[in-house]
Protein backbone atom coordinates (compact mmCIF):
# COMPACT_ATOMS: atom_id res chain seq x y z
CA UNK A 1 0.00 0.00 0.00
CA UNK A 2 1.46 3.55 -0.77
CA UNK A 3 1.51 6.05 2.31
CA UNK A 4 2.70 9.29 2.38
CA UNK A 5 6.14 10.69 2.00
CA UNK A 6 5.76 14.28 0.39
CA UNK A 7 2.98 16.97 1.46
CA UNK A 8 1.87 19.30 -0.90
CA UNK A 9 3.72 22.12 -0.12
CA UNK A 10 6.98 20.60 -0.72
CA UNK A 11 5.92 19.10 -4.05
CA UNK A 12 4.14 22.29 -5.62
CA UNK A 13 7.74 24.52 -4.41
CA UNK A 14 9.60 21.84 -6.31
CA UNK A 15 7.95 21.56 -9.57
CA UNK A 16 7.17 25.50 -9.58
CA UNK A 17 11.07 26.55 -9.00
CA UNK A 18 11.87 23.71 -12.04
CA UNK A 19 9.50 25.58 -14.56
CA UNK A 20 10.62 29.00 -13.10
CA UNK A 21 14.29 28.09 -13.49
CA UNK A 22 13.15 27.43 -17.11
CA UNK A 23 11.14 30.39 -17.68
CA UNK A 24 13.87 32.38 -16.01
CA UNK A 25 15.75 31.66 -18.29
CA UNK A 26 13.83 31.74 -21.62
CA UNK A 27 12.53 35.22 -20.74
CA UNK A 28 16.12 36.77 -20.42
CA UNK A 29 17.24 35.05 -23.50
CA UNK A 30 14.32 36.56 -25.05
CA UNK A 31 14.53 39.87 -24.97
CA UNK A 32 12.01 39.76 -21.70
CA UNK A 33 13.98 40.88 -18.90
CA UNK A 34 10.91 42.31 -17.26
CA UNK A 35 9.62 38.68 -17.36
CA UNK A 36 12.82 37.44 -16.46
CA UNK A 37 12.84 39.49 -13.03
CA UNK A 38 9.38 38.70 -12.17
CA UNK A 39 9.98 35.34 -12.21
CA UNK A 40 13.36 35.45 -10.36
CA UNK A 41 10.71 37.53 -7.46
CA UNK A 42 8.88 34.50 -7.63
CA UNK A 43 11.52 31.96 -6.97
CA UNK A 44 12.22 34.27 -4.15
CA UNK A 45 8.88 33.78 -2.83
CA UNK A 46 9.27 30.10 -3.13
CA UNK A 47 12.39 29.81 -1.50
CA UNK A 48 11.72 31.80 1.81
CA UNK A 49 8.23 29.78 2.08
CA UNK A 50 10.14 26.66 1.95
CA UNK A 51 12.89 27.89 4.23
CA UNK A 52 10.06 28.21 6.82
CA UNK A 53 8.55 25.03 5.64
CA UNK A 54 11.71 23.23 6.81
CA UNK A 55 10.76 24.32 10.48
CA UNK A 56 7.57 24.20 10.78
CA UNK A 57 5.90 21.98 8.01
CA UNK A 58 5.51 18.10 7.37
CA UNK A 59 8.02 15.54 8.78
CA UNK A 60 9.68 15.01 5.72
CA UNK A 61 9.96 18.88 4.93
CA UNK A 62 12.08 19.76 7.83
CA UNK A 63 15.63 20.31 8.18
CA UNK A 64 15.77 18.68 11.54
CA UNK A 65 14.71 15.36 9.76
CA UNK A 66 16.71 14.75 6.88
CA UNK A 67 20.36 17.12 7.39
CA UNK A 68 22.47 14.75 8.55
CA UNK A 69 26.40 14.38 9.60
CA UNK A 70 28.90 12.78 7.53
CA UNK A 71 28.95 9.69 9.62
CA UNK A 72 25.11 9.34 8.88
CA UNK A 73 25.85 9.74 4.84
CA UNK A 74 28.64 6.96 5.39
CA UNK A 75 26.17 4.74 6.64
CA UNK A 76 23.88 5.14 4.27
CA UNK A 77 26.62 4.50 1.40
CA UNK A 78 27.16 1.48 3.07
CA UNK A 79 23.48 0.41 2.84
CA UNK A 80 23.21 0.88 6.35
CA UNK A 81 19.83 3.49 6.71
CA UNK A 82 16.42 3.31 6.64
CA UNK A 83 13.77 5.96 6.61
CA UNK A 84 11.64 8.06 3.98
CA UNK A 85 12.33 11.72 2.70
CA UNK A 86 15.49 13.14 1.73
CA UNK A 87 18.48 10.58 2.06
CA UNK A 88 21.10 11.72 4.12
CA UNK A 89 23.28 11.92 0.57
CA UNK A 90 20.64 13.68 -1.28
CA UNK A 91 19.97 15.89 1.73
CA UNK A 92 23.58 17.65 0.47
CA UNK A 93 21.93 18.03 -2.73
CA UNK A 94 18.97 19.49 -2.01
CA UNK A 95 21.06 22.15 0.36
CA UNK A 96 23.59 22.41 -2.46
CA UNK A 97 20.73 23.49 -5.08
CA UNK A 98 19.13 25.84 -2.16
CA UNK A 99 21.83 27.23 -1.53
CA UNK A 100 23.00 28.26 -4.78
CA UNK A 101 19.50 29.48 -5.74
CA UNK A 102 19.27 31.84 -3.13
CA UNK A 103 22.95 33.07 -3.86
CA UNK A 104 21.33 33.63 -7.90
CA UNK A 105 18.61 35.38 -6.32
CA UNK A 106 20.63 37.73 -4.27
CA UNK A 107 22.99 38.14 -7.42
CA UNK A 108 19.66 39.08 -9.46
CA UNK A 109 18.06 41.87 -6.77
CA UNK A 110 21.28 43.79 -7.24
CA UNK A 111 22.07 43.36 -10.84
CA UNK A 112 21.10 46.03 -13.44
CA UNK A 113 21.01 45.21 -17.25
CA UNK A 114 23.86 46.37 -19.86
CA UNK A 115 21.88 49.52 -21.06
CA UNK A 116 20.81 50.04 -17.30
CA UNK A 117 16.73 49.39 -18.90
CA UNK A 118 16.09 46.65 -16.29
CA UNK A 119 17.03 46.73 -12.73
CA UNK A 120 16.66 44.63 -9.77
CA UNK A 121 14.64 45.81 -7.20
CA UNK A 122 18.14 46.17 -4.68
CA UNK A 123 20.35 47.34 -7.28
CA UNK A 124 19.88 51.10 -5.84
CA UNK A 125 21.63 49.96 -2.78
CA UNK A 126 25.18 49.23 -4.32
CA UNK A 127 26.81 51.07 -7.13
CA UNK A 128 26.73 51.03 -10.67
CA UNK A 129 29.84 49.40 -10.49
CA UNK A 130 28.71 46.46 -8.29
CA UNK A 131 25.09 46.23 -9.85
CA UNK A 132 27.16 45.61 -13.03
CA UNK A 133 29.62 43.13 -11.68
CA UNK A 134 26.83 41.33 -9.94
CA UNK A 135 25.11 40.54 -13.16
CA UNK A 136 28.47 39.47 -14.60
CA UNK A 137 28.62 36.99 -11.87
CA UNK A 138 24.34 36.04 -11.78
CA UNK A 139 25.16 35.22 -15.64
CA UNK A 140 28.38 32.79 -14.86
CA UNK A 141 26.55 31.33 -11.41
CA UNK A 142 23.79 29.81 -13.59
CA UNK A 143 26.52 27.55 -14.83
CA UNK A 144 26.83 26.11 -10.94
CA UNK A 145 22.45 25.91 -10.62
CA UNK A 146 22.84 23.98 -14.21
CA UNK A 147 26.02 21.70 -12.82
CA UNK A 148 23.74 20.55 -9.71
CA UNK A 149 20.41 20.14 -12.01
CA UNK A 150 22.59 17.40 -13.95
CA UNK A 151 23.92 16.12 -10.55
CA UNK A 152 20.20 16.02 -9.63
CA UNK A 153 18.72 14.22 -12.44
CA UNK A 154 21.64 12.11 -13.00
CA UNK A 155 20.88 10.62 -9.56
CA UNK A 156 17.17 10.15 -10.33
CA UNK A 157 18.12 8.55 -13.61
CA UNK A 158 20.98 6.06 -11.46
CA UNK A 159 18.32 5.44 -8.87
CA UNK A 160 15.53 4.45 -11.78
CA UNK A 161 17.88 1.87 -13.46
CA UNK A 162 18.40 0.35 -9.65
CA UNK A 163 14.33 -0.14 -9.79
CA UNK A 164 13.81 2.61 -7.26
CA UNK A 165 11.09 5.35 -9.30
CA UNK A 166 11.43 8.94 -7.42
CA UNK A 167 9.96 11.16 -9.90
CA UNK A 168 6.21 9.48 -9.37
CA UNK A 169 6.50 10.12 -5.52
CA UNK A 170 7.55 13.98 -6.11
CA UNK A 171 4.35 14.15 -8.45
CA UNK A 172 1.65 12.10 -6.08
CA UNK A 173 3.33 12.54 -2.77
CA UNK A 174 2.85 8.53 -1.99
CA UNK A 175 5.32 5.88 -2.38
CA UNK A 176 5.48 2.54 -0.99
CA UNK A 177 7.45 2.16 2.12
CA UNK A 178 9.60 -0.37 3.68
CA UNK A 179 7.39 -2.21 6.23
CA UNK A 180 7.69 -0.81 9.52
CA UNK A 181 9.00 2.72 8.15
CA UNK A 182 6.33 5.73 9.54
CA UNK A 183 4.93 7.60 6.99
CA UNK A 184 5.04 11.23 6.93
CA UNK A 185 3.23 13.48 9.57
CA UNK A 186 1.76 16.08 7.82
CA UNK A 187 1.81 19.93 8.70
CA UNK A 188 -1.05 22.15 8.92
CA UNK A 189 -2.36 23.51 6.35
CA UNK A 190 -2.96 27.08 8.26
CA UNK A 191 0.70 27.10 8.96
CA UNK A 192 1.48 27.05 5.26
CA UNK A 193 -0.97 30.11 4.97
CA UNK A 194 0.75 31.70 7.36
CA UNK A 195 4.04 31.13 6.10
CA UNK A 196 2.89 31.78 2.29
CA UNK A 197 1.51 35.07 3.40
CA UNK A 198 4.93 35.94 4.98
CA UNK A 199 6.97 35.36 2.30
CA UNK A 200 4.62 37.22 -0.47
CA UNK A 201 5.20 39.88 2.17
CA UNK A 202 8.95 39.96 2.72
CA UNK A 203 8.91 40.03 -1.54
CA UNK A 204 6.63 42.51 -1.37
CA UNK A 205 8.84 44.71 0.68
CA UNK A 206 11.89 43.95 -1.43
CA UNK A 207 10.45 44.61 -4.69
CA UNK A 208 9.60 48.31 -3.43
CA UNK A 209 13.31 48.98 -2.70
CA UNK A 210 13.23 47.49 1.18
CA UNK A 211 12.20 50.27 3.12
CA UNK A 212 14.01 52.50 4.61
CA UNK A 213 16.74 51.37 3.10
CA UNK A 214 16.19 51.94 -0.24
CA UNK A 215 13.51 53.05 -2.67
CA UNK A 216 12.26 51.34 -5.86
CA UNK A 217 9.66 53.21 -7.71
CA UNK A 218 8.20 50.91 -10.66
CA UNK A 219 9.19 51.88 -13.93
CA UNK A 220 6.18 54.08 -15.77
CA UNK B 1 -7.46 52.14 -24.92
CA UNK B 2 -4.00 50.68 -26.70
CA UNK B 3 -5.94 50.15 -29.62
CA UNK B 4 -5.47 53.73 -30.58
CA UNK B 5 -2.05 53.74 -30.75
CA UNK B 6 -1.25 50.62 -32.05
CA UNK B 7 -3.60 51.10 -35.10
CA UNK B 8 -1.46 54.26 -35.52
CA UNK B 9 1.77 52.08 -35.38
CA UNK B 10 0.25 49.94 -37.55
CA UNK B 11 -0.66 52.70 -40.20
CA UNK B 12 2.84 54.31 -39.95
CA UNK B 13 4.43 50.91 -40.46
CA UNK B 14 2.05 50.61 -43.96
CA UNK B 15 2.46 53.79 -45.08
CA UNK B 16 6.66 53.89 -44.24
CA UNK B 17 6.56 50.08 -45.75
CA UNK B 18 9.13 49.32 -42.95
CA UNK B 19 8.90 47.65 -39.49
CA UNK B 20 6.10 45.13 -39.50
CA UNK B 21 4.36 43.77 -36.00
CA UNK B 22 7.24 45.01 -34.19
CA UNK B 23 7.00 48.83 -34.06
CA UNK B 24 3.78 47.62 -32.39
CA UNK B 25 6.35 47.12 -29.87
CA UNK B 26 6.64 50.95 -29.54
CA UNK B 27 4.08 52.57 -26.61
CA UNK B 28 2.30 55.62 -27.20
CA UNK B 29 4.97 58.02 -27.02
CA UNK B 30 6.90 56.14 -29.30
CA UNK B 31 3.60 56.25 -32.11
CA UNK B 32 3.50 60.09 -32.43
CA UNK B 33 7.63 59.95 -32.70
CA UNK B 34 7.26 57.35 -35.98
CA UNK B 35 4.42 59.20 -37.04
CA UNK B 36 6.08 62.86 -37.15
CA UNK B 37 9.44 62.11 -38.14
CA UNK B 38 9.02 59.95 -41.05
CA UNK B 39 10.72 62.02 -43.72
CA UNK B 40 13.84 62.93 -41.73
CA UNK B 41 14.38 59.30 -41.45
CA UNK B 42 16.13 59.61 -44.47
CA UNK B 43 18.77 61.48 -42.74
CA UNK B 44 19.73 58.72 -40.98
CA UNK B 45 19.33 56.35 -43.78
CA UNK B 46 21.73 58.85 -45.91
CA UNK B 47 24.19 58.41 -43.97
CA UNK B 48 23.94 54.60 -43.88
CA UNK B 49 24.05 54.22 -47.42
CA UNK B 50 27.92 55.69 -47.02
CA UNK B 51 30.30 53.51 -47.48
CA UNK B 52 33.41 54.20 -45.40
CA UNK B 53 37.33 53.07 -45.89
CA UNK B 54 38.94 50.39 -43.59
CA UNK B 55 40.75 53.47 -41.39
CA UNK B 56 37.38 56.05 -41.32
CA UNK B 57 36.15 52.26 -40.45
CA UNK B 58 37.86 51.81 -37.56
CA UNK B 59 37.37 55.56 -36.23
CA UNK B 60 33.79 55.50 -36.49
CA UNK B 61 32.94 51.91 -34.65
CA UNK B 62 35.45 53.19 -31.60
CA UNK B 63 33.50 56.50 -31.58
CA UNK B 64 30.11 54.50 -31.55
CA UNK B 65 31.33 52.19 -28.73
CA UNK B 66 32.47 55.16 -26.76
CA UNK B 67 29.40 56.95 -27.52
CA UNK B 68 26.73 54.10 -26.57
CA UNK B 69 29.03 53.20 -23.34
CA UNK B 70 28.84 56.52 -22.58
CA UNK B 71 24.89 56.73 -23.03
CA UNK B 72 24.63 53.30 -21.39
CA UNK B 73 26.37 55.26 -18.57
CA UNK B 74 24.30 58.11 -18.22
CA UNK B 75 20.75 55.87 -18.62
CA UNK B 76 22.08 53.53 -15.59
CA UNK B 77 22.65 57.10 -13.59
CA UNK B 78 19.02 58.34 -14.70
CA UNK B 79 17.57 55.11 -13.64
CA UNK B 80 18.79 55.09 -10.25
CA UNK B 81 17.63 58.87 -9.92
CA UNK B 82 14.62 58.41 -11.36
CA UNK B 83 13.10 54.97 -9.93
CA UNK B 84 14.68 55.77 -6.52
CA UNK B 85 11.83 58.01 -5.70
CA UNK B 86 13.66 61.81 -5.11
CA UNK B 87 15.57 62.65 -8.03
CA UNK B 88 18.32 64.84 -8.29
CA UNK B 89 17.09 67.22 -10.90
CA UNK B 90 21.22 68.51 -11.75
CA UNK B 91 22.21 65.34 -11.70
CA UNK B 92 19.37 64.01 -14.23
CA UNK B 93 19.84 67.20 -16.57
CA UNK B 94 23.30 66.78 -16.86
CA UNK B 95 23.26 63.22 -17.96
CA UNK B 96 19.89 63.79 -20.37
CA UNK B 97 22.13 66.88 -21.77
CA UNK B 98 24.31 64.25 -22.06
CA UNK B 99 22.86 61.59 -24.44
CA UNK B 100 20.87 64.34 -26.28
CA UNK B 101 24.60 65.41 -27.63
CA UNK B 102 25.42 61.91 -28.37
CA UNK B 103 21.95 61.18 -29.70
CA UNK B 104 22.79 64.04 -32.30
CA UNK B 105 26.33 62.27 -33.28
CA UNK B 106 24.54 59.18 -33.46
CA UNK B 107 23.52 59.75 -37.02
CA UNK B 108 26.54 59.32 -38.10
CA UNK B 109 27.65 56.08 -36.35
CA UNK B 110 26.06 53.22 -38.99
CA UNK B 111 27.67 53.76 -42.29
CA UNK B 112 28.09 50.83 -44.53
CA UNK B 113 31.02 49.19 -43.88
CA UNK B 114 31.61 49.27 -40.26
CA UNK B 115 29.71 46.08 -39.44
CA UNK B 116 31.35 43.13 -37.66
CA UNK B 117 33.01 41.68 -40.98
CA UNK B 118 35.49 44.57 -40.10
CA UNK B 119 35.88 44.05 -36.43
CA UNK B 120 34.45 43.60 -32.98
CA UNK B 121 31.67 45.03 -32.43
CA UNK B 122 28.00 44.44 -31.01
CA UNK B 123 26.17 45.88 -34.42
CA UNK B 124 24.31 43.09 -36.20
CA UNK B 125 24.76 42.76 -39.89
CA UNK B 126 21.34 42.48 -40.26
CA UNK B 127 21.10 46.47 -39.57
CA UNK B 128 22.76 47.00 -43.50
CA UNK B 129 20.58 44.70 -45.25
CA UNK B 130 18.13 46.17 -47.48
CA UNK B 131 15.32 44.77 -46.09
CA UNK B 132 16.26 46.68 -42.80
CA UNK B 133 18.06 49.38 -43.76
CA UNK B 134 14.26 51.47 -43.25
CA UNK B 135 13.68 50.11 -40.18
CA UNK B 136 16.62 50.22 -38.53
CA UNK B 137 16.50 54.01 -39.27
CA UNK B 138 13.50 54.22 -38.06
CA UNK B 139 14.46 53.38 -35.22
CA UNK B 140 17.20 55.01 -34.86
CA UNK B 141 15.11 58.67 -35.38
CA UNK B 142 12.82 57.37 -33.08
CA UNK B 143 15.75 57.70 -30.27
CA UNK B 144 17.28 61.16 -31.79
CA UNK B 145 13.62 62.33 -31.12
CA UNK B 146 12.81 60.94 -27.56
CA UNK B 147 16.56 62.13 -26.14
CA UNK B 148 15.71 65.79 -26.65
CA UNK B 149 11.63 65.14 -25.60
CA UNK B 150 13.24 63.80 -22.26
CA UNK B 151 15.60 66.66 -22.47
CA UNK B 152 13.00 69.17 -22.37
CA UNK B 153 10.93 67.45 -19.99
CA UNK B 154 14.09 66.84 -17.40
CA UNK B 155 14.66 71.23 -17.45
CA UNK B 156 11.48 71.26 -16.16
CA UNK B 157 10.57 70.15 -12.50
CA UNK B 158 7.44 67.84 -13.40
CA UNK B 159 8.82 64.34 -11.86
CA UNK B 160 5.70 63.12 -13.73
CA UNK B 161 6.43 64.12 -17.08
CA UNK B 162 10.15 63.39 -16.48
CA UNK B 163 9.41 59.80 -15.36
CA UNK B 164 7.13 59.28 -18.86
CA UNK B 165 10.01 60.85 -20.90
CA UNK B 166 12.46 58.94 -19.35
CA UNK B 167 10.59 55.52 -19.95
CA UNK B 168 9.80 56.17 -23.70
CA UNK B 169 12.86 57.04 -23.93
CA UNK B 170 14.14 53.90 -22.63
CA UNK B 171 11.63 52.37 -25.04
CA UNK B 172 13.83 53.09 -27.78
CA UNK B 173 16.59 51.57 -27.08
CA UNK B 174 15.09 48.51 -26.38
CA UNK B 175 13.30 48.19 -29.60
CA UNK B 176 16.29 48.69 -31.62
CA UNK B 177 18.51 46.40 -29.13
CA UNK B 178 16.61 43.96 -29.27
CA UNK B 179 16.66 43.30 -32.95
CA UNK B 180 19.91 44.69 -33.92
CA UNK B 181 22.52 44.69 -30.85
CA UNK B 182 23.85 41.09 -30.17
CA UNK B 183 24.97 40.10 -26.68
CA UNK B 184 28.29 41.95 -25.96
CA UNK B 185 30.77 40.74 -23.56
CA UNK B 186 33.28 42.99 -22.59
Amino acid sequence: MKQRVWDLPVRLVHWLLAGLIAFSWWSVHNHHTDWHIWSGCAILTLLIFRLMWGFVGSSTARFSSFVRGPRTILAYLRGRWSGIGHTPLGALSVLALFGALAVQVALGLISEDEDGLFTGPLSGLVSIDTSDKARDIHELWFDVILVLIVVHVAAIIFYRLRGKDLTKPMITGRAVLDPGTQPMRPGKWWVAMICLALSIGTVRWIIAGAPPFGHWAPAS
Amino acid sequence: MRLVPLALVACTALISGCGGPETSQANNGSANISNESRNEDQAVAANMEARVSLGDAARVMHARHEGMETIGKNFKVLTREIRGGSPNLGTVRASAATITKLAFESGAWFPGGTGPEVGKTGAKPEIWQPQNKADFAAKLHNFQIAAPRFNAAASGNDVAAIKARFAELGGTCKACHDKYRTDMHH
